[in-house]
């Protein structure tokens, strides 16, 4: 398949003839081919969340290139839908409107985008609170409302911060299977940050581990497990290997990134 | 199971501790009130011997006869008439002035740095103190008054939409950028649905605040208006009437205090639930995730 996003030597400084300059990104070069699903895992402030606003086209001052089939990102883009870390629902619309939004901006008609914001709304789980206003909901509900806005916009390439951050594991894990029946009916791209091994293993093609300040990646690991696939897989004992080896990994940046966080306090 | 038992119990018992609650406070309200009646009433019995107060306090009854002449009186609307005029116009001009002023200040740091050690001297200033520049430039008419009722509601409004505009959440901002909105998308799907509500808070305090202004206008210096007839009142030592005024203002203040709540609840109503409907809504919404999950 052919690469529908090549991010190509992306760096990004923030603050960068300031004081404090912060080297978020440093020279990250990733390739993700048309209907992939590839999650992203690193330590706290590696730069993931950098990474997409970038891909998003909402950061344009960085070093290097995002191309979508072939031609470079020039600001927010059609083709790219982003589910914010942050909680980003409108708390003036309902479920409902808020899932339609964006086929409200578009100029689709009511009946039409309120059809088409119900399909959504099933597919994360949350028929039945379409009325429901953002104040109303768990912090989880409001994370799948903006997913389905998300959805609602059919971008080709999917990126999602955490949407399920705020979840318990088991809850988290139904979710997880639930995003792969959407994946498999959609035929979007999928990227998707996490801090959960488990769900970056349970979900992706290929996970990019990122390593701490400045952010790179530090290895890509595929997945090769069967598809279609679902929660169940956990009870494999590949699954426990790749879930092994990312920890390995990961332990070595998490330490890391600990200890500088220790010297840095006891710097003060 | 057990869990659901759980809550079935305990909710029922917070409404009923609730109830028993708003029983108990309107009691208390009930009984202040009778108290003041009395104490009143009391005072204003001594006064007619000559003991205290003589003739300030008049009897209660001879302050609601008051009331009727003043409803039935045709300079009465004249008044009200005057400060109605002076307090919307007033209101309407200095508020709209303040919601532009307010929505310039929050998107331009620059200009707000410069301007805010301004705006809050002045706004924290007794307005009061600008009445003689006042009536300098716009004389003793209704003119005077509504200038006074603008420069009373400018500030509060100024202040929480100039806040409100900085605080909106930036990430919603983002989400307009992702889903590409044109700029005049961004301005009525974005600002302005995240602007109403500061905004409506600065009415409902402007509103208030502009009732004083124009008020103590009329009082200082007037041809009409309530404050004026307030005044003439005293000069006159019409005590009764003069009490009358002040119980009918006083009901009109709260009748628009009152308005002004109801329509901020309204726009509100999604926002935060804080009133018991609204903790209900919330308690049903976490109810039920058990069900989707
Ligand atoms: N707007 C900004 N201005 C200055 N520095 C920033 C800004 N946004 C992020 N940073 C810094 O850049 C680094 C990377 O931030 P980023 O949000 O991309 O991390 P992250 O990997 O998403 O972390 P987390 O997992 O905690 O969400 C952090 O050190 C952060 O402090
Ligand atoms: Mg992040």
């Amino acid at each position: 398949m052919a690469d529908i996003l090549q991010i190509k030597n992306v760096s990004k400084t923030y603050d960068a003839d300031g004081d404090n300059p912060v080297h978020a990104l440093d020279g990250v070069d990733l390739n993700i081919a048309e209907g992939e699903f590839v999650s992203i895992i690193g330590p706290s402030g590696c730069g993931k969340s950098t990474l997409f606003n970038i891909i998003g086209g909402l950061i344009d001052d960085h070093d290097g290139e995002v191309l979508i089939d072939g031609r470079e990102v020039d600001g927010a883009h059609k083709d790219v839908g982003v589910v914010f870390q942050e909680e980003s629902t409108f708390p003036w619309r309902s479920t409902l409107d808020n899932v339609a939004f964006p086929l409200e901006v578009e100029g689709i008609d009511k009946a039409e985008r309120e059809e088409t914001a119900r399909k959504f709304i099933q597919l994360v789980g949350l028929e039945g609170f379409e009325n429901h206003f953002p104040a109303q909901l768990s912090g989880g509900m409001k994370q799948r409302t903006a997913v389905a806005r998300t959805l609602a916009y059919e971008p080709r390439i999917m990126l999602m911060d955490e949407p399920f951050g705020a979840l318990d594991e088991q809850t988290r894990m139904l979710l997880g299977d639930k995003m792969l029946e959407i994946w498999a009916a959609l035929n979007q791209t999928m990227l998707l940050i996490t801090h959960n091994i488990t769900e970056a293993v349970q979900l992706s093609d290929r996970v990019v581990v990122m390593s701490y300040r400045p952010g790179i990646i530090k290895e890509i690991i595929p997945v090769d497990l069967p598809r279609p696939r679902t929660s169940e897989v956990i009870a494999t004992p590949e699954f426990g290997t790749y879930v092994g080896k990312l920890w390995t990994l990961l332990r070595e940046e998490a330490s890391r990134g600990m200890a500088e966080a220790e010297a840095s306090i006891a710097a003060r | 199971m057990a869990q659901a038992g759980v809550i079935k119990g305990t909710v029922p018992a917070a409404g009923s501790v609730e109830r028993s609650m708003d029983g108990r406070i309107s009691r208390i309200r009930l009984f202040t009130c009778i108290g003041l009646v009395a104490v009143w009433e009391i005072i204003a019995t001594l006064g007619s011997y000559g003991i205290l107060y003589n003739d300030v306090v008049p009897h209660i009854w001879n302050i609601v006869i008051a009331v009727g002449y003043e409803l039935i009186s045709a300079s009465f609307y004249r008044d009200l008439g005057m400060t109605f005029a002076a307090h919307s116009v007033g209101f309407i001009c200095g508020s709209a002035i303040a919601v532009a002023v307010g929505i310039w200040l929050g998107t331009n740091k620059l200009i707000r740095e410069a301007m805010l050690p301004y705006l809050n001297a002045i706004g924290s200033t007794p307005k009061i103190i600008f009445l003689p520049i006042i009536f300098l430039m716009f004389g003793v008419g209704l003119e005077s008054k509504m200038a006074k009722g603008a420069l009373s509601a400018f500030f509060p409004v100024v202040f929480t939409t100039t806040l409100g505009m900085m605080l909106i959440n930036p990430v919603l901002i983002r989400v307009g950028r992702t889903f590409n909105l044109n700029k005049w998308q961004m301005i009525t799907k974005i600002y302005m649905p995240a602007m109403v509500n500061p905004v409506i808070t600065g009415f409902r305090l402007g509103v208030a605040i502009t009732i004083i202004g124009v008020l103590v206008a009329e009082l200082k210096f007037s041809d009409g208006g309530l404050g004026y007839r307030l005044g003439i009142y005293y000069e006159q030592f019409e005590i009764a009437p003069m009490y009358a005024v002040i119980l009918l203002i006083f009901a009109l203040a709260a009748a628009a205090n009152t308005g002004m709540t109801k329509l901020q609840d309204r726009v509100n109503r999604h926002m935060a639930p804080t009133t018991s409907k609204g903790k209900k809504a919330r308690a049903s919404a976490s109810g039920g995730l058990g069900v989707v999950n």
